[in-house]
């Protein structure tokens, strides 16, 4: 699990089908100062309603996505586990 | 998923059975300083599998590793770049 902050979001219509209904969220990935970017943003689904500038803690567990998603052939890897409160 | 930028197609003359008759696009990653339209770096290519009719200009979505595989479970191609989505709007505040 990884720290990010929102920095935007994104939609699509054409893309795989079972990422029909999916909120997409672009997400920066921080440093252990929880300031400094790490890496590229990614695109993360999420259902917990995430805002923009918000901290939110992502996984990367595809299997866990998949699960969450119920579909064995998304593409999708990254999805919000929670949203940070402080 | 990352964010990226379609720079070109790549055809495959020989390659691996699984793969013939797939569309290959030659993607260039976005960072977030690029997103912002605050730097006009370019990160390393990569090429990715394309089933959208996604065109050059055009921003994706595109899945790395595993998760590039798994739109084929069980027939899995060798990939480990997969256009996820064509990206018709982008919002970075």
């Amino acid at each position: 699990m990884q720290l990010a902050r929102v920095v935007g979001t994104a939609t699509s219509t054409i893309k795989h089908p079972s990422m029909n209904g999916w909120k997409l969220l672009i997400v920066q990935m921080l440093q252990a100062d929880g300031r400094s970017p790490d890496g590229d943003p990614v695109v993360s689904i999420d259902s917990l309603g995430a805002a923009v500038g918000q901290d939110v803690i992502i996984t990367s567990d595809g299997k866990g996505t998949r699960e969450l998603m119920n579909s064995n052939i998304t593409p999708v890897r990254w999805s919000v586990l929670g949203i940070r409160n402080d | 998923m990352r964010i990226g930028e379609i720079i070109g197609t790549v055809t495959l003359s020989r390659c691996h059975p699984s793969l013939t008759g797939g569309s290959y696009r030659l993607v260039v990653p976005l960072s977030l300083e690029n997103l912002k339209g605050r730097s006009t770096e370019r990160a390393e290519e990569l090429v990715v599998y394309d089933d959208f009719g996604a065109g050059i200009g055009d921003k994706i979505a595109f899945s790395e590793g595993v998760e590039a595989a798994q739109p084929f479970a069980p027939n899995y191609k060798p990939l480990d770049a997969y256009n996820a989505a064509i990206l018709d709007q982008i919002d970075i505040r």
